[in-house]
């Protein structure tokens, strides 16, 4: 039997507001806004409140999947960079770069969202990169 | 502090209790936690000032998973309040809790405008007297029609229906919420039904708040949902002789058919 | 976005009437078979009891609009649920005081008690319900929402 709350930062957007997980013997049970926090000074919005809920869900995507004859089927991490990979460069050898886009995702650190637009400027070529928390 | 780890080592060691539910003092932030048999040596860390977290809600959860078990927990004269209403709505067992007080400080109380900023008994803090009449009340008692009209609009016009007022409300205990309904509140729309979201959850705290002003330091819009459920808390006393979790005789009055008090007159004034 | 709140010419309001099933809206039936004559500005609702009228309902119908809301049910202690009227005046009172704190003009919600042999009182209180009602003006929340 164990209740804890665990610390952390809200990945729904770039505001980075402050809550806690509530932890009920290893299960997410709810989300918990820290009153302490400079940043959210105790408040958070509906999709903080929620924060919790897509962690464990038994909905939630755990392996990439790649559509073969108009079906979803489970695959490996190679098996599917490989797939995005050379499709990309197809793309981009047949129409040009500005035919690919980039969405990166509030979800991951800022550092990784700068490498995913570098990708996108450098490599591909391309300026088309958004956020999905642009706020 | 001391006296607050002391008590509840106390508790635990002597199988008076499984679990004592307080706040934990981590990363330079004090957090909700359970204190346990398994995790005593970490009660040096158990910490008391003036955050508050909905400490009866974590209760609620823990309770609801282990009803076998008895619970400690940390209250102040709010959450005292809160337990004597769960108590009375069903939702903890008498003999399954344990509460261990605390005095607000009186920076606190005058903060909170409480009338009773101390529980039963406590073990840390001292008695501060209590504000019988809340100033902001008065402020907007104060007002003529149409300046309360426009003040309660703009106010509920900030509302970004983050639900945090009843999220964080250790009262809010239903399964399936009114507001929720999207036949009552239209969903995909900001700010949610001016006056009816608001309005309506008021209604559903008559008998439920105990004041403890949680819901207004979570709204990330600063709506002041504290004054409108304290006038709630007064309605409720004039029409009905009812003080929210004062004692734990009766119940709520719009949870109870009861004995007709009012005339129409009373109520067509 | 508050209109003024004052008689506005040719203004005619609109009312919805939550009526009981066993009283109330008999009254309204005696009313109509008498042929008495009352303003045709209420929208009636047969409901089975008033304490089935939750808050919600009273507070959705002046959102989407009403000018006035009536709720009317049989005089205490002739309840055919026995107690069911009981709770519509508790919570009707809560409502109104609420409606007042808040600034919505609590005098659009009128409760009363009308029985089924009451077929001239109903019209009474409609025609001094809409005529009150009519003086208050459109109700705030016409123009808000």
């Amino acid at each position: 039997m164990e209740y804890k709350t665990v610390l952390t930062t809200c990945g729904y957007c770039g505001c980075g507001c402050g809550l806690y997980l509530e932890v009920l013997d290893g299960q997410l049970v709810g989300a918990q806004p820290c009153k302490t926090d400079s940043v959210s000074q105790g408040g958070l919005c509906i999709k903080g409140w929620n924060v919790h809920e897509f962690v464990q869900n038994s909905e939630r995507l755990t392996k990439p999947l790649i559509k073969k004859d108009g079906q979803f089927k489970e695959a490996t991490w190679d098996e599917a960079l490989d797939t995005v990979a050379s499709r990309l460069k197809k793309i981009k050898e047949e129409n040009g770069p500005d035919r690919i886009a980039f969405l990166t995702s509030a979800k991951c650190t800022n550092e990784e969202n700068y490498l995913l637009q570098k990708l996108a400027r450098a490599v591909v070529g391309t300026n088309n990169v958004d956020h999905c928390a642009r706020l | 502090m001391k006296a607050m780890q002391a008590r509840v080592r106390k508790l635990l060691e002597e199988n008076k209790i499984d679990g004592f539910i307080g706040l934990k003092m981590e990363h330079g932030h004090p957090a909700p936690f359970m204190f346990s048999r398994e995790n005593l040596g970490e009660m040096e860390t158990l910490v008391v000032g003036d955050v508050r977290y909905p400490l009866n809600k974590a209760l609620l959860k823990v309770s609801g998973q282990y009803p076998d078990l008895t619970f400690g927990v940390m209250v102040r004269g709010c959450d005292e309040r809160g337990i004597t209403e769960l108590l009375k709505w069903n939702q903890l067992h008498r003999d399954r809790v344990i509460p261990v007080g605390v005095a607000c400080s009186s920076e606190l109380a005058q903060l909170c405008e409480c009338y009773k900023p101390y529980p039963s008994d406590w073990v840390v803090g001292e008695k501060t007297e209590g504000i019988a009449k809340s100033k902001r009340l008065q402020k907007i008692e104060g007002m003529n029609q149409k300046e309360r009209l426009s003040y309660w609009l703009n106010q509920f016009n900030k509302c970004i229906k983050c639900y945090g007022c009843r999220d964080v409300c250790p009262m809010c205990f239903c399964e399936v919420c009114s507001l929720e309904d999207r036949n009552f509140i239209l969903t995909g729309k900001l700010p949610p039904e001016n006056p009816t979201f608001h309005l309506s959850r008021a209604v559903h705290m008559v008998g439920r708040c105990i004041d403890c002003g949680l819901c207004e330091e979570a709204c990330p819009s600063n709506i002041p949902v504290r004054t409108l459920y304290k006038k709630i808390n007064e309605i409720v006393k004039e029409y009905f002789d009812y003080r929210t979790g004062e004692s734990s005789e009766g119940k709520s009055p719009l949870n109870l058919l009861g004995e007709v008090t009012l005339e129409l007159s009373d109520v067509n004034k | 976005m508050a209109k003024e709140a004052q008689s506005v010419p040719g203004f005619e309001p609109k009312i919805i009437a939550f009526l009981c099933n066993w009283c109330s809206y008999g009254g309204a039936d005696l009313a109509g078979v008498s042929r008495l004559q009352y303003p045709a500005n209420t929208r009636t609702i047969r409901v089975m009891c008033t304490a089935t009228i939750s808050p919600h309902h009273i507070l959705k119908a002046f959102q989407k609009g009403a000018d006035g809301v009536l709720v009317a049910g049989c005089h205490i202690g002739d309840c055919h649920y026995i107690k069911g009227n009981y709770m519509t005046i508790k919570r009707v009172a809560v409502l109104k005081e609420l409606l007042r704190f808040t600034g919505f003009q609590e005098e659009r919600l009128y409760l009363d008690w009308i029985s089924s042999a009451e077929g001239v009182r109903f019209a009474e209180v409609i025609r001094n319900f809409t005529q009150k009602v009519k003086e208050m003006g459109p109700s705030h929340l016409r123009t808000t929402y």
